[in-house]
């Protein structure tokens, strides 16, 4: 499989709200208060606006994360991006991160697809690929570096 | 970034429904009649369903798949994908998705994949692998 690296992106976050038991699974809701990314082809930051990740934890111990954010790159376009993930991990590992500990990335299971849309002719090319991230829950915000299958 | 080889999936499809022109594009469904899948961990044959493919302006295709597939021992497993096929650029990408309740293929909830598809006379041909 052909990746290269199309940009990392951390992102701040607020206080989560925990809807708490939803029909399918623990639902909770982190707002993202802003944050930045950079890689080969775009820079800039993230609108607070519409961002934010829905997570749902399931029966199966399995977090499915359900991230929009809105992207600004440096030169005013905006990138709409809309992720589904998985996190999971052993139990111990799991606790920690929710303790908001740093833990090794490796000891944990964090992967996302972002899509992007935008209607920005110099961006356009982002409308037209599929890519994959992989995560990194920091107790400020998760860090995600996100590969273009191409 | 790491990957391993999860299946190679084959779809013999029947004649395309095309629904022509809606707001979002020129949507085509490609019925599924049947196919097999292959891998180290599973292999068995494709039961059905279809491919909702929505043609943009620029070209691009956004496909949108269920289908259904049962193992050689008798598990359904419930496969959906999303992905970008354009052909001017022969680029083919898929990120499938799975759901079964039975506890050998368990491990096909947790993780994410990534596809690379072919097109073929009798039928696209799917390379899957797992996002380690």
């Amino acid at each position: 499989m052909n990746m290269r690296l199309l940009m990392t992106l951390r992102v701040t976050i607020a206080t989560p709200q925990n809807i708490a038991a939803v029909p399918h699974g623990t639902r909770r809701t982190v707002p993202i208060t802003g944050g930045d990314f950079d890689g080969p082809w775009l820079r800039g930051s993230v609108l607070p606006g519409g961002s934010g990740d829905w997570l749902l934890l399931r029966a199966d111990g399995v977090l499915e994360l359900d991230f929009r954010a809105t992207l600004r790159t440096d030169d005013g376009a905006l990138i709409s991006m809309r992720s589904f993930g998985l996190r999971h991990g052993p139990p111990e590992v799991m606790e920690a991160l929710a303790r908001g500990e740093a833990v090794d990335p490796a000891a944990y299971y964090f992967r996302t697809t972002p899509r992007f849309e935008t209607s920005h002719p110099k961006y356009a090319f982002l409308n037209r690929r599929i890519t994959v991230a992989t995560g990194d829950r920091r107790a400020e915000g998760p860090v995600y570096t996100i590969h273009e299958l191409h | 970034m790491n990957a391993r080889p999860l299946m190679r999936l084959s779809f013999t499809t029947a004649p395309v429904e095309e629904i022509g022109l809606t707001p979002h594009g020129t949507l085509s469904i490609f019925p599924i009649t049947g196919g097999s899948f292959e891998g180290e961990r599973l292999r068995g044959t494709v039961l059905g369903g279809a491919d909702w493919v929505t043609a943009a302006a620029d070209g691009t295709r956004e496909l949108d798949l269920r289908v259904t597939l049962e193992t050689d021992d008798g598990a359904l497993i419930h496969m959906t994908f999303t992905g970008v096929r354009d052909d001017a650029n022969h680029y083919f990408r898929t990120l499938p998705r799975f759901e079964t309740a039975a506890p050998k293929y368990a491990f096909l909830n947790r993780l994410l994949a990534v596809g690379v598809g072919e097109g073929h006379r009798d039928g696209p041909i799917h390379t899957i692998e797992e996002i380690l």
